[in-house]
């Protein structure tokens, strides 16, 4: 559907991506994720038309659009504040590109009222200016007025970032919905996991202008294929190289222990798991412990490694600060990165570019 | 920057307190303010004048100063200095008020802002020039009518005023005012009228001289804002226009053109430019010597050698330039009756400005 | 902000009640009480009122014709300056133009002159003499010289001299656009121009308004481009204002004529600002993307965008150029238009710099002026504050009172003073105010407060409410909240409009001929006294020099709070906070009319 090839983006003298070679498939939710001032906006941007690339190309449904302007490429762009005309009413905002490409005003208003029901605003609604409308609503006005158009992709800048928490959850749902109605090709710019990993099919994680991992949720956060990734998706814990010996000493794993080694919150824990044949034990002191209600947090330190692990409160009995327990890990989830290059030494990483 | 912002702010915080203190104190800091600037300028005359350009402001404050005199100097347009005199009657200003003609000062004589005073050179000028009482003649004034001497032969040019909207050559070629407002167009109208006095016509005018006045405007080209008529003049834009006689001999000069003046038969008004009083100074007998000082034949002659003028003193006549003493004495001056005239020009000039002036 | 607007709520506070006491104090003394003065005596001379003033003005064939004229003026200009400045805006701002700065520069000559010696610079060029002139008479034989003169010149010089306000206003409002809405437009498939008719003048339409209210006060008060240019045909009210003020006898209709376009003016406010109330058009988004300039994609229509910006400019920097030339040459070559190289001198300048009073007007003039400025603006800003939070019929009636000077011409308001205070009078506690420094300073303050306040109040307006409520809730006092939190956001805006008001001050004649100290006279009086007085060969030779010695006072001035502030947002490259962002009201007629700026000067030289 999309494919990005070799593409160079500079500013000046400023190389916001160095390459790029993306490919998303049509109707995918397609998630663009990093730290802000990572390139993943440039990257919508110079899919959107707005920036053109110094190299590469940009290809919708197989058609070079690389030279195109943004209104011939046939996408939908939902920006990050929504950019709403405030000068016009609703149904003005959404029937905008209608009237620009000369729809007859019967047409237009037919269109501009089923998308408005389709994205669940009223008639009343229509008639407001933008300016009266809460946050919520006026997504669904932006949302709309790019779907009006019915383009064959949706990019969302970060739409969700100026509002509050719940109703970033609400309206997360909201969009999801949306686009799986609409079966539209997404391409979906955040900086936070949370939205990525719950919205999207597929999620590329952008640092510093370059993707470091492309893949599904699980994928990424499973096997992230970086150090970076690993760090910025999910919650993890240094490990030492000390208490990488101990396990290998356990278990005989044969881990290197000269790599950077991680291990996810979830996957330790002061239980021996029930199935789990191959975790080994390490004795370990509690460092501190954070009641959460659901679960509380624990710090444990072994071998010099501040393990961080999650214990659900079901009602049993759970070690308190200062004493002594064990900390179980199976070896197979520490996660191992080049110190210099910071890629995954790990055998199962599905590192996809197709 | 932020050195800058600083100071900004302080200035803003500064003027605003300053701003505060001085909405809630200035009945106390005003009251002594006044106090203290009325005495604080000490001996120092505060004169009103509209005669102050070109120099001759500076040049007085420094004759001022050697013959021990501390003056300042308030120049103001006549109509101005006018206003300002009868505004301020109640609490006078100004000690000396000089320059302004008689129309102007039996205005503000009449509002009762003029002091009488004889001054020590009465004897040597024409008391029928001023009021013989508190405004006193100083320096005359021809207002004429000028035309281009190189292009118009002398027995080719008009004779009088009226010729220049009743003979067809000359229409259009003349320049007109356009406001009402400078005391030298009041001259020219007052001249005008004066002939056509009727008491039983509209403000004392027949209507044949309110004729005259509408043809003035119908057939002049007006005059434009910031160009001299002599530069009019000079680009053929113009042939003639009023003006008065002290200016006559610099702008021939500096327009390089020659200007030839009109002699009517009933003759030409004369602009007295008088010395008062003012009524109220708290320095009147400084004030008094001033006035006896600058009205004096030395003095006056130097000021006509510097500036061309036409002194009323006789004993200044004498040594002011000749060739401009020889014009007055050729000039026949016209017969004005000036009571007459200051009291309907404030309404001539409302209904030329409203009903003639196109 | 809710709970603020009932009369009670205001009064509860003490601090409001303070200041309530002193505005009232200032208003009645200042405002109220010698406006009035002079108002009776001229309407109700012998204690009765007489319809003399209507009777002789709508019966006068040339009042109404002047009228008219002002009145069409008026109107053609709110069109002209609009198309006008909104294209050099964008040639600026907006679109991508070759030499934007130095366009910019050009275009912002207006900034620091204007008045008669514009108007007499436009004539050098196009007048029957004029440069340009003599080059379409060269290659048109058949052209008529005068062509420039009448309506037509009066407007054209009157367009490009104001468009002042449209650089500072309408520009910000440009820069303050969100630039996604943009994006937003051109993906939905809109071209350049219609991103530009649907999106984004919608969106200036506010300060468009207030400019517009602007240009049609500057063409109501026209004085020195009709008496320069208009010739025969074409002559405005404001010259027979003037004459008429003069005189004793027919002050009343100078009075009634400022009472006709005082109505209008304030007409033009109330249609406008109700037009205005209709929408919403500042950005509805929190967070907003900076300006990008655009290309203008059709190459014929980028090629005459350009050659129309240039041919634009150079009608802007012509006059500029030739009066700095001009005020190096001698009084009768500049009016007989006559320049040659071998001709300049610095004689003009030492002439005016050495006279006795010398530098001393000019220190005179920056302090009154500084300290009026700075006053008006310190002054008012707590008060437009009150009146920008408390919307109730008291803050209404403070509000409308302290739009007086508006109505009234500056010689008018002065002789109210004085009449009002040569006596000792319990309103100021028992003192004369005449003959003393402070007169001039009060006058001064006075006749700028209605411009300041209503700049103030747009400003306070687009200050984000949420930062006061910020600090109520951390505990702050609403005299701290003002002075730490709301003073730092508006001073920009403030240090702008002070800017403005000192600059227009700098050169004022009407107000300080009346009352300015006989020992401390400002630049207005000297002049005066050095430009007309028979307009002789010196006086406009150092009216050109005093021009461009002002030119340089306000450069600097405007520099000092514009220039610095561009610089320093090229910097950092983020959009520095507007100076004077959204600004939905008006400014006053006389008075922020730059390209006008000597419209209550006697019309001619009054001896």
């Amino acid at each position: 559907m999309i494919r990005l090839e070799n593409i160079e983006v500079t500013f000046g003298d400023f190389t916001a991506i160095p390459h790029l070679d993306l490919h998303v498939r049509p109707g995918e939710f397609f998630t663009l994720l990093g730290p802000s001032g990572c390139g993943k906006t440039t990257a919508l941007r110079t899919l959107a038309g707005f920036i053109e690339p110094a190299r590469g190309t940009v290809r919708v449904d197989g058609k070079d659009v690389t030279r195109l302007p943004s209104d011939k490429r046939q996408v939908g762009m939902v920006f990050q504040n929504y950019a709403l005309f405030p000068s016009m009413s609703v149904w003005e905002n959404i029937a905008f590109g209608l009237r620009v490409r000369k729809e007859k005003p019967a047409d237009s208003d037919r269109l501009v009222r089923d998308i408005a029901r389709r994205v669940e605003l009223s008639d009343e609604q229509l008639a407001k200016n933008v300016a009266e409308l809460s946050g919520g609503q006026q997504q669904r006005v932006a949302v709309a007025r790019a779907l009006v158009l019915r383009p064959k992709i949706l990019l969302l800048d970060e739409p969700l970032s100026n509002l509050d928490a719940k109703l970033r959850h609400q309206l997360r749902q909201q969009l999801k919905d949306l686009q799986s109605e609409f079966g539209i090709t997404t391409v979906y710019v955040t900086h936070d996991q949370d939205e990525a990993l719950a919205m999207s099919d597929r999620v590329a994680v952008f640092n510093k202008g370059v993707v470091e991992q492309v893949g599904t949720p699980q994928d990424i956060y499973d096997h992230a294929a970086t150090e970076f990734v690993c760090n910025f998706i999910g919650d993890s814990s240094a490990l030492t190289p000390e208490f990488v010996a101990e396990v290998n000493r356990l278990s005989a794993a044969g881990l290197s222990t000269e790599t950077r080694s991680y291990l996810r919150v979830e996957k330790a824990s002061l239980d021996r798991p029930a199935d789990g044949g191959t975790a080994v034990g390490l004795p370990a002191t509690v460092i501190s412990r954070t009641y959460h209600g659901l679960h509380s947090r624990y710090v444990v330190r072994s071998h010099g490694a501040d393990i961080r692990l999650l214990v659900r409160e079901d009602g049993g009995a759970h070690p308190e600060t200062g004493a002594a327990t064990t900390v179980y890990v199976q070896p197979g989830h520490i996660l191992q990165y080049h110190p210099g290059t910071g890629v995954s030494l790990g055998q199962d990483q599905a590192v996809a570019l197709p | 920057m932020r050195k800058l912002k600083t100071l900004v702010a302080a200035a803003v915080a500064a003027t605003l307190l300053a701003g505060c203190g001085g909405a809630s104190t200035p009945p106390a800091s005003t009251g002594e303010a006044s106090g203290a600037t009325a005495g604080g300028s000490g001996d120092t005359l505060v004169v009103y004048t509209n005669s102050n350009g070109e120099g001759r402001g500076d040049w007085l404050a420094a004759k001022a100063a050697e013959a021990g005199f501390k003056i300042e100097i308030v120049g103001a347009g006549g109509a101005d200095a006018t206003n300002k005199l009868i505004a301020e009657k109640n609490n006078p200003i100004a000690d000396v008020a000089f320059g302004l003609n008689n129309m102007y000062f039996s205005q503000i004589k009449k509002e009762g802002a003029l002091e009488a005073y004889h001054p020590a050179w009465a004897g040597d000028v024409d008391k029928g020039l001023g009021d013989g009482e508190t405004y006193w003649p100083l320096v005359k004034q021809a207002i004429l009518l000028g035309y281009n001497s190189d292009k118009i032969a002398k027995d080719a040019a008009p004779k009088d005023w009226t010729d220049l909207w009743t003979k067809d050559e000359f229409k259009s070629r003349y320049e007109r005012v356009t406001g009402m407002g400078t005391a030298t167009a009041q001259l020219v109208f007052a001249g005008i009228l004066s002939r056509y006095r009727d008491n039983s016509g509209d403000l004392g005018i027949s209507d044949d001289g309110w004729k005259q006045v509408q043809q003035y405007f119908k057939n002049g080209s007006p005059a434009v804002a910031k160009t001299d008529l002599f530069a009019r003049i000079a680009s053929g834009d113009v042939d003639m226009g009023q003006m008065p006689s002290s200016i006559i001999a610099d702008r021939e000069k500096s327009f390089k053109v020659n200007v030839d003046t009109v002699m009517p038969s009933v003759g030409v008004p004369l602009a007295v430019e008088q010395i008062a009083l003012v009524k109220g100074t708290k320095k009147k007998e400084q004030a008094q010597k001033f006035i006896d000082w600058f009205g004096s034949a030395e003095v006056q002659a130097e000021f006509a050698q510097k500036f061309n003028s036409m002194p009323v003193n006789k004993g200044a006549q004498a040594k002011a330039n000749p060739g401009v003493v020889d014009f007055f004495a050729g000039l026949k001056q016209q017969d004005i009756d000036w009571d007459f005239v200051q009291k309907n020009m404030g309404a001539w000039v409302e209904k030329i400005e409203l009903e003639y002036m196109t | 902000m809710s709970g603020n607007n009932t009369v009670r709520s205001m009064a509860s506070s003490p601090l409001v009640l303070v200041v309530g006491a002193v505005l009232t104090w200032f208003i009645a003394a200042f405002l109220v009480w010698p406006n009035v003065n002079i108002l009776m005596a001229t309407f109700f001379p012998d204690g009765s009122f007489s319809g003399r003033a209507a009777e002789k003005l709508f019966s006068s064939q040339r009042a109404m014709k002047a009228l008219g004229n002002s009145f069409l003026l008026a109107v053609a200009l709110s069109i002209t300056v609009n198309l006008v400045g909104v294209f050099i805006v964008l040639v600026t701002h907006y679109f991508r133009i070759r030499g934007s700065r130095i366009l910019f520069l050009g275009y912002a000559s207006t900034f620091i002159y204007g008045g008669i010696v514009l108007a007499a610079g436009y004539k050098f060029i196009y007048g029957e003499k004029g440069i340009v002139t003599s080059l379409l008479v060269r290659l048109v034989p058949g052209m008529d010289a005068g062509w420039f003169s009448g309506f037509f010149a009066v407007l054209v010089v009157m367009t490009f001299a104001t468009t002042t306000n449209h650089m500072l206003f309408v520009a910000n409002a440009l820069k303050g656009i969100d630039y996604q809405t943009i994006e937003a437009a051109r993906n939905l498939g809109a071209s350049p121009w219609t991103v530009l008719r649907r999106i984004v003048l919608p969106m200036l339409k506010p300060t468009l308004f207030a400019v517009t209210i602007l240009s049609f006060l500057t063409g109501l008060g026209a004085l020195s481009a009709p008496q320069v240019l208009g010739g025969r045909d074409f002559q405005t009210i404001t010259p027979m204002i003037l004459t008429f003020t003069n005189s004793p006898t027919s002050r009343d209709l100078a009075a009634l004529l400022a009472v006709i376009l005082g109505v209008a003016t304030m007409l033009m406010l109330a249609v406008m600002s109700r037009v205005e109330k209709g929408g919403t058009y500042f950005s509805v988004s929190k967070v907003s993307s900076e300006l990008q300039k655009q290309d203008i994609t059709n190459p014929v229509a980028n090629v005459a965008v350009h050659a129309v910006a240039y041919l634009f400019f150079a009608v802007y920097t012509l006059p500029v150029v030739l009066i700095v030339f001009y005020s190096f040459a001698d009084g009768a070559a500049i009016q007989t238009g006559q320049l040659s190289l071998a001709n300049l001198t610095l004689d003009n300048y030492v002439r005016v710099l050495t006279q006795q009073s010398g530098l001393r007007p000019f220190i005179v003039s920056v302090v009154y002026s500084a300290l009026a400025a700075v006053i008006a603006v310190g002054g008012l800003l707590f008060v437009a504050r009150l009146l920008h939070k408390h919307k109730n019929w008291v803050a209404s009636a403070f509000e409308y009172l302290l739009h007086i000077p508006w109505i009234l011409p500056s010689a008018l308001l002065a002789l109210g003073l004085i009449v009002s205070y040569d006596h000792p009078s319990p309103l100021v506690g028992g003192a004369v105010l005449t003959g003393t420094l402070v007169i001039l300073l009060i006058a001064f303050v006075t006749v700028k407060i209605p411009f300041t306040l209503r700049m103030l109040k747009a400003s306070f307006a687009s200050v984000n409410s949420s930062f006061e409520e910020a600090a109520a809730i951390m505990g702050a006092k609403t005299l701290y909240v003002f002075r730490r939190i709301l003073l730092p956001l508006v001073l920009p805006a403030a240090a702008a409009i002070t800017a403005l008001n000192f600059n227009s001050l700098l050169d004022d004649y009407d107000t300080a001929i009346f009352l300015a100290h006989p020992l401390v006279q400002p630049l207005g009086l000297v002049i005066k006294a050095n430009t007309d007085g028979a307009e002789g060969t010196e006086g406009i030779a150092n009216t050109f020099v005093y021009t461009v010695l002002l030119m340089v006072i306000t450069g600097v001035t405007m520099y000092l709070v514009y220039g610095r502030a561009g610089r320093r947002r090229t910097r950092k490259r983020k959009p520095a906070p507007p100076p004077l962002s959204q600004l939905p009201g008006p400014a006053l007629p006389r008075d922020q009319a730059p390209g006008e700026d000597d419209a209550t000067r006697p019309a001619t030289a009054v001896r």
